[in-house]
C-alpha cells in the first residue's frame, strides 16, 4: 500500500461526484415511486432495467474511475459482465 | 535468476508507464471473478423467478429496501469524497469520510438484518421454498461482501489515522473504494431484479 500512486489524470472533481450522487438518488426515488404506482408491468419492467443499467454505469464510470483510468481495467470488467448478460438471458428460456 | 528479476522489473516499469497499477489491475481481475460469482447466483434467482413464480415476493418491503439502497449509494459517495480529500492531502477529511462510510455500511447491514428477521417471521426461510433459498443465498452473500467491506473500511480508517496515506500515496484507499463501489453496483442490480421487476 505504500507504492506511490500513478496519477495519469487530475481525476473527477467533488462537484462531479456530487452531481452523480444526486442523479443516483433521483433515479432510485423514481424506481421506488414506479414500484408503488399501478403501472403496467410490461411498461414498468423495461423502465426498471434501463434505470438500473444507468445507475450501475454511473457508479462504474465516475466512482470507479473507468472514464479516466486505463481502458484495460474497463475491458477486464466488461467482458465478464457481457458473458453474465448472455448467461442470464439463456437461463430465462423456459 | 538476475535475468528473471530484470524482466520482472522491466514489465513492472512498462505497466506503470502505460498508467497501469499492479494493485488496481489485480483488484479489477478479482472483481471480474466476482461478476461471475454473483452472475451464477443472479441467474439461478431469475430462472426460478420466471419459471416458478412465488407469492412470497409480495412480502418484500420495497420502501424499506429502497431506503437501504439509498444508504449504500450514499456510502459510495462518502468513499469518493474520502479519496478526493486524500488526493488533496486532507488526511482529516479522509478519516471523516471513511468513518461515515463505516456508519452507513453498518446501517445497511442493520436494515438487511431487520428485513431477514421480518421475512422469517412471515415464514419465508432459507430452506422453506425455492424463493427463500435463492433470495437468502443471493442477498446473504451480498451482505457478507458488505461485511468484508466494512472490515476493510475499518482497516483503511486505522491506516488513515496512523498517517499511512498522503496526497502522493493513496492507492490503498483507491483499491478499497473499487471493492466498495462494486458491492454497490451489485446491490443496484439486485434491488431491481429481486424487489422491482
Amino acid at each position: 500500500m505504500t507504492t506511490p500512486s500513478v496519477e495519469p489524470h487530475a481525476g473527477p472533481r467533488r462537484l462531479t461526484y456530487a452531481i452523480v450522487f444526486l442523479i443516483l438518488a433521483a433515479l432510485t426515488a423514481i424506481e421506488i415511486a414506479l414500484s408503488m404506482l399501478g403501472v403496467d408491468p410490461a411498461l414498468r419492467t423495461p423502465a426498471f432495467l434501463v434505470l438500473s443499467l444507468a445507475k450501475a454505469t454511473l457508479v462504474a464510470v465516475f466512482y470507479m474511475h473507468l472514464r479516466h483510468d486505463s481502458r484495460l481495467y474497463a475491458f477486464v470488467f466488461i467482458v465478464p459482465v457481457i458473458l453474465f448478460a448472455l448467461f442470464a438471458g439463456v437461463t430465462l428460456i423456459p | 535468476m538476475s535475468e528473471h528479476m530484470t524482466s520482472h522489473a522491466e514489465a513492472y516499469r512498462s505497466g506503470r508507464a502505460l498508467g497501469l497499477q499492479p494493485l488496481k489491475l489485480g483488484m479489477w481481475l478479482f472483481l471480474a471473478s466476482e461478476v461471475m460469482f454473483f452472475g451464477g447466483l443472479i441467474s439461478a434467482f431469475l430462472h426460478y423467478k420466471v419459471n416458478n413464480p412465488s407469492t412470497e415476493g409480495a412480502l418484500l418491503d420495497v420502501p424499506l429496501v429502497g431506503v437501504n439502497t439509498f444508504v449504500l449509494l450514499t456510502s459510495s459517495f462518502t468513499v469518493v469524497l474520502g479519496l478526493s480529500a486524500i488526493r488533496q492531502g486532507d488526511r482529516r477529511g479522509l478519516v471523516r469520510f471513511l468513518a461515515a462510510t463505516v456508519l452507513l455500511g453498518v446501517a445497511f447491514l442493520g436494515g438487511q438484518a431487520y428485513e431477514f428477521v421480518s421475512l422469517y417471521g412471515h415464514g419465508v426461510t432459507l430452506n422453506g421454498s425455492l424463493f427463500g433459498s435463492t433470495f437468502f443465498t443471493l442477498t446473504g452473500f451480498h451482505g457478507l461482501h458488505v461485511l468484508i467491506g466494512l472490515i476493510w473500511a475499518l482497516s483503511t480508517l486505522y491506516g488513515a489515522l496512523r498517517g499511512r496515506y498522503a496526497a502522493d500515496r493513496y492507492e490503498g484507499v483507491e483499491v478499497f473504494g473499487l471493492y466498495w463501489h462494486f458491492v454497490d453496483v451489485v446491490w443496484i442490480v439486485l434491488f431491481t431484479i429481486i424487489y422491482l421487476v
